[in-house]
């Protein structure tokens, strides 16, 4: 009898480990801790629910910006990183100059169905560095123009399409503004101008309009670019000097001046449209919609990072091909149902995502998703990215020349000296 | 008598062995470990090459460097000094209160010291908010300006950050006073009086000499505190002017962290050692002298 038990215990248990054994954990860190976490979170809770019996992601949100990647880099040399992680493009020169980072090869990525061109040319390249794939897009986030579609009703401004006129070209824009202003509001547009960063991706859009090249071959904004960069900054800066827009808005500020109905337009990233969806669900805010930024130059283009899968290089611990293909696996399916990801504003960089009818629907994403057509990436360096010496160097000299305490020339004079003295000689 | 001590000090070392090994390991390694590094190119993890004095030479040239130890000092400045004055000056008024009263404001002033610094921060960013802030109103009625962004106004910033700190951490200055306030037995104050002693001359004569000690205390807690600044700065900068508020600990976050560069990063961590040590060494040395006076 006891013979029995035992056998039968010994039987389950083996049963037991090897189903486990059979069954890969995947163990995942993203940095997504605002309303778009959640929606991660129903990914991967809908993943784990159709894979139950041969893959499980097992999540960890981490803090975003520098403590994410100081992590990583730390884990990664000791062979204690995650399986696989989201990572910012424009942060991937810097990992992979620290070697925190494996390659992925065209192999990789057949053996799971993805191919290049299920992705737009410049999203997938930004994933390379020097030939070399190491990581897959899974999003493209931008800044928008946000708009209160009574008050440019009022101003003749809105279109039978419901979407703005006339905002083009830096002179028709201004006298939008003026309009806009004239018919009682206090600001035309709200910008979150005490911060580098936002007025980074706002001003790298104008200096992308002219074809700009910020930092290539080691020089920074080397010949016209310079003239370039001075006028992007002008354009900006002749809104806070006109008064159009207010200056030093801290960015819970600049929100609240569109919502509260102080400022007709608002520029912003495209993570903020859950935020306007539910408050015009709670009937809380005017009609609103968003497009892309208008054309102050040559021709549309608009500042863009990208969300991306990466897989750390754990030195001493290589992955098996088992785990392997099974981050693959994450990685397409991911990419595979991330219309549903466009629901936290981004859009979604694997092409079918954006081509169907679910995701045509979707407003405004819809409207703005002809963004990803033109969108410039921050350049591919060391210097450049979230939380690098680019945004630190737009907080200390691009800010204050949009705020009037610097003149644009010596303030992008200033930039370039900064950030070309950063250079590794 | 000489060869009874040899076990005595077998004894004491074997007792001493556990604090010595954890010392070492935890203190002297890594210190030791962080002046190898101030000679070598390392970055954040790994091993680098030996490079010699290449970043002590770096350091003057670094404009960074020179602005963060100024700003840094300048902070002293500001947060020491009146923290402790302040603390001195709220602990004689809260002395004088009696029974409940004195708990309840005693227990007001504590109160932010228990907020963390992220609360702080998003208080009184709100408070002080260009637009929306509820302190607008009365500058604007001071001032005549409006609208007037604080933690983006060059000059206002480091005084805003300052008058923030001392607010968040003075309850604790408070409470330390308060405690050396009640040390000073009651009966010397009523032997003054006896003596007719007036108010002024019983706190210059009796008050002031008796918390002297209290006072350097305070003031060298605060002291080592505040050279360590980081938290409050960064948060307040965060996307602003970095480079014009730097402070030194600001300086080897971003070098080391986010630049990847341990080497250089250890060598101003290094530098910011050798100035808190000076420094508090100074000033101990300095305020003493009066105490022997």
């Amino acid at each position: 009898m006891f013979k029995t038990i035992l056998r039968t215990a010994m039987l389950a248990t083996a049963l037991i480990s090897t189903s486990a054994f059979a069954k890969e954990t995947v163990v995942w860190w993203d940095f997504l801790g605002g309303g778009d976490g959640v929606r991660m979170k129903q990914l991967i809770s809908d993943f784990n629910k159709e894979n139950a019996d041969k893959i499980e992601i097992q999540p960890t949100t981490l803090e975003w910006g520098v403590p994410f990647y100081t992590k990583v880099q730390t884990s990664a040399a000791v062979g204690s990183g995650p399986d696989v992680m989201t990572y910012h493009l424009s942060r991937l020169p810097l990992g992979v100059t620290t070697g925190a980072l494996s390659e992925i090869t065209a192999a990789d990525m057949a053996s799971v169905g993805l191919k290049p061109t299920d992705y737009s040319e410049a999203n997938f390249k930004a994933g390379q560095i020097d030939g070399k794939q190491y990581a897959i897009p899974f999003d493209i986030h931008s800044v928008v123009l946000y708009y209160n579609k009574d008050k440019l009703k009022a101003a003749g401004l809105l279109g039978d399409d419901g979407l703005p006129k006339g905002l083009d070209g830096a002179e028709n824009f201004t006298a939008a503004m003026k309009k806009l202003q004239a018919g009682g509001t206090q600001y035309g547009v709200s910008i979150h101008d005490g911060a580098g960063d936002s007025m980074w991706r706002i001003f790298y859009s104008l200096f992308g309009q002219q074809d700009g090249v910020f930092l290539k071959d080691g020089k920074v904004l080397d010949g016209d670019n310079l003239a370039k960069a001075i006028k992007a900054t002008d354009v900006i800066q002749s809104w806070v000097k006109g008064g159009f827009a207010p200056p030093a808005v801290e960015y819970p500020a600049s929100i609240a001046l569109f919502t509260g109905g102080k400022a007709a337009m608002h520029i912003n990233g495209v993570w903020e449209v859950p935020t306007m969806t539910d408050l015009k669900a709670k009937g809380s805010l005017f009609e609103w919609g968003a497009v892309p930024l208008p054309t102050f130059f040559a021709h549309p283009a608009t500042w863009a990072d990208s969300h991306a899968f990466a897989i750390p290089n754990n030195v001493g611990h290589p992955m098996t091909a088992e785990k392997k293909k099974a981050v693959l696996t994450v990685i397409a399916w991911m990419n595979k149902h991330s219309t549903f990801w466009a629901t936290a504003g981004h859009l979604p960089a694997y092409n079918a995502a954006r081509n169907n009818d679910e995701f045509k629907k979707m407003q405004p994403n819809a409207t703005y998703a002809k963004l990803a057509d033109t969108a410039v990436f921050d350049p591919s360096s060391v210097l450049a990215g979230v939380a690098s010496p680019v945004y630190d160097a737009a907080g200390n000299f691009l800010m204050p020349a949009i705020n009037g305490e610097k003149d644009s020339k010596s303030a992008m004079e200033g930039m370039r000296d900064d950030l070309q003295g950063q250079v590794k000689k | 008598m000489v060869q009874s001590r040899r076990p005595e000090i077998v004894t004491a070392l074997i007792l001493l062995a556990p604090f010595l090994v954890v010392y070492g390991l935890l203190f002297m390694y890594p210190t030791i470990r962080m002046v190898i590094l101030t000679f070598t190119d390392s970055p954040l993890i790994g091993t680098g090459n030996w490079v010699g004095l290449a970043n002590y030479f770096r350091l003057f040239s670094d404009r960074l460097v020179s602005a963060s130890v100024w700003n840094t000092l300048y902070f002293v400045l500001l947060s020491v000094v009146p923290s402790t004055i302040l603390g001195l000056l709220i602990a004689l008024a809260v002395n004088r209160l009696k029974g409940w009263t004195q708990s309840a404001v005693l227990a007001a002033f504590f109160l932010p010291y228990i907020l963390p610094v992220s609360v702080v921060f998003r208080i009184w960013g709100w408070m002080l908010d260009s637009q929306f802030g509820i302190y607008q109103y009365p500058i604007t009625f001071f001032t005549g300006q409006q609208n007037i962004p604080i933690f983006r106004t060059l000059w206002l910033f480091m005084p805003a950050v300052a008058f923030i700190t001392v607010w968040w951490l003075i309850g604790f200055n408070v409470l330390l006073f308060v405690a050396g306030l009640r040390n000073i037995s009651q009966e010397i104050y009523e032997a003054s009086e006896l003596d007719g002693a007036t108010r002024w001359q019983q706190f210059t004569r009796i008050t002031w000499p008796l918390i002297w000690p209290i006072t350097v205390l305070v003031a060298t807690i605060q002291l080592i505190l505040q050279l360590k600044i980081f938290d409050q700065v960064y948060l307040f900068a965060i996307g602003g002017r970095i480079d014009a508020t730097m402070t030194m600990v600001q300086l080897i976050y971003r070098t080391a962290f986010q630049k990847n560069q341990g080497g250089y990063g250890a060598t101003i961590a290094f530098i910011l050692f050798v100035l808190i040590v000076v420094v508090s060494v100074l000033q101990y040395q300095l305020l003493r002298v009066r105490e022997q006076k």
